[in-house]
């Protein structure tokens, strides 16, 4: 039988049992030094016990996992031939006002179903209409996490409190990128387009498989292109695309521009 | 017999515990390479918000001493 050891667990044990020891020595022997001793040790074995997270995964084993289902994605579309644009749509456009999907449209350069058109397929994991296909996001689940490490979900937000919230989500609480960076370009004559740049993504490498040369116009994106998708789309409570994602030559950092849609 | 330390000398533990915990907190990063400890930075800064309070608890009450003693 191999047991692993845990050198973290074993120091804290170790610390808080000497620490007790010391600090009922101390009361024997009358000796501060000795309560000082014990005291720092069950103190900082206590923090040291505190501190440390609660659930981890090693980074390898969440993205080994995560890589076959986007490949599986991309190549469902791709059989299904599906050839037009790709739009997350907002939740006004289904029964349930947290659900959000992708839109692909059968050809380019079509337009958007109405709301009563997809809420008729709404419930079917893989809705596929002769016009288009609705598809459950990549970033659905992070954008839920968001939503809860932020307290409220994006629908009760605007785009000026996303661009406040989003980076300090995603760099304190989540810790998912090193850093975020979201910019709105309001071009009165078209459409708001909202460029997101992320430093060192937890998710670099699985944005390769996402981001596969495919026949679409634009792009469904990784898990977390995907969830600032969602984030967009809730809290503008419009239709918005990915129009471009770009990565460095690295993986450190990656580039991704947001059209919104105005119906 | 009794414990050995007093009020003050338990004052004094807090407010260096503190000093080193607010330093700890504020320069750690949660990029820290690869190490076999893994720190909750969120934490780790509310421990050390915690022990400042209690530090400050105490030195509130060395001035009410001072202030109401004759």
């Amino acid at each position: 039988m191999h047991i692993r050891i845990n050198s973290t667990g074993l120091a804290i044990v170790t610390m808080l049992l000497l620490g007790t020891i010391s600090l009922i020595a101390s009361i024997g022997y009358n000796s501060s030094i000795l309560a000082f001793i014990g005291l720092g040790l069950v103190f900082w074995g206590e923090v040291l016990l505190y501190i440390r997270p609660e659930e981890y995964t090693k980074k390898v084993l969440l993205e080994a996992a995560l890589s076959p289902s986007l490949t599986t994605l991309n190549e469902m579309i791709q059989e299904f031939a599906y050839k037009g644009d790709v739009t997350y749509l907002p939740p006004k456009y289904f029964t349930d006002p947290e659900t959000t999907k992708i839109y692909i449209s059968k050809h380019k350069d079509t337009s958007l179903p109405t709301p009563k058109q997809v809420q008729k397929y709404e419930n079917q994991p893989v809705a596929r209409t002769p016009r288009g296909m609705l598809l459950t996001p990549p970033g659905i689940q992070l954008s839920k996490l968001l939503e809860k490490s932020l307290g409220t979900t994006f629908i009760r937000t605007d785009l000026k409190n996303l661009q406040q919230n989003l980076p300090r989500l995603f760099i304190e609480n989540l810790e998912i990128a090193e850093n975020l960076e979201i910019r709105a370009e309001d071009d009165m004559t078209k459409s708001t387009t909202i460029h997101a740049k992320i430093t060192k993504p937890f998710y670099a490498d699985t944005f390769k498989e996402a981001e596969e040369p495919s026949q679409l116009t634009g792009s469904i994106g990784g898990p977390i292109c995907s969830a600032i998708a969602i984030a967009i789309t809730k809290a503008t409570s419009k239709p918005v695309r990915i129009t471009d994602t770009k990565s460095s030559e690295d993986g450190n950092t990656i580039e991704a521009s947001y059209e919104i849609i105005e119906e | 017999m009794g414990f050995p330390l007093s009020f003050w000398d338990i004052s004094l533990w807090l407010a260096i515990t503190a000093i080193v915990l607010l330093i700890t907190s504020e320069l750690i990063s949660p990029y820290y390479g690869k190490t076999n400890l893994l720190i909750n930075k969120k934490r780790l800064r509310n421990v050390a918000i915690i022990v400042s309070t209690l530090f400050l608890i105490t030195v509130a009450i060395r001035i009410a001493t001072i202030i109401i003693s004759p």
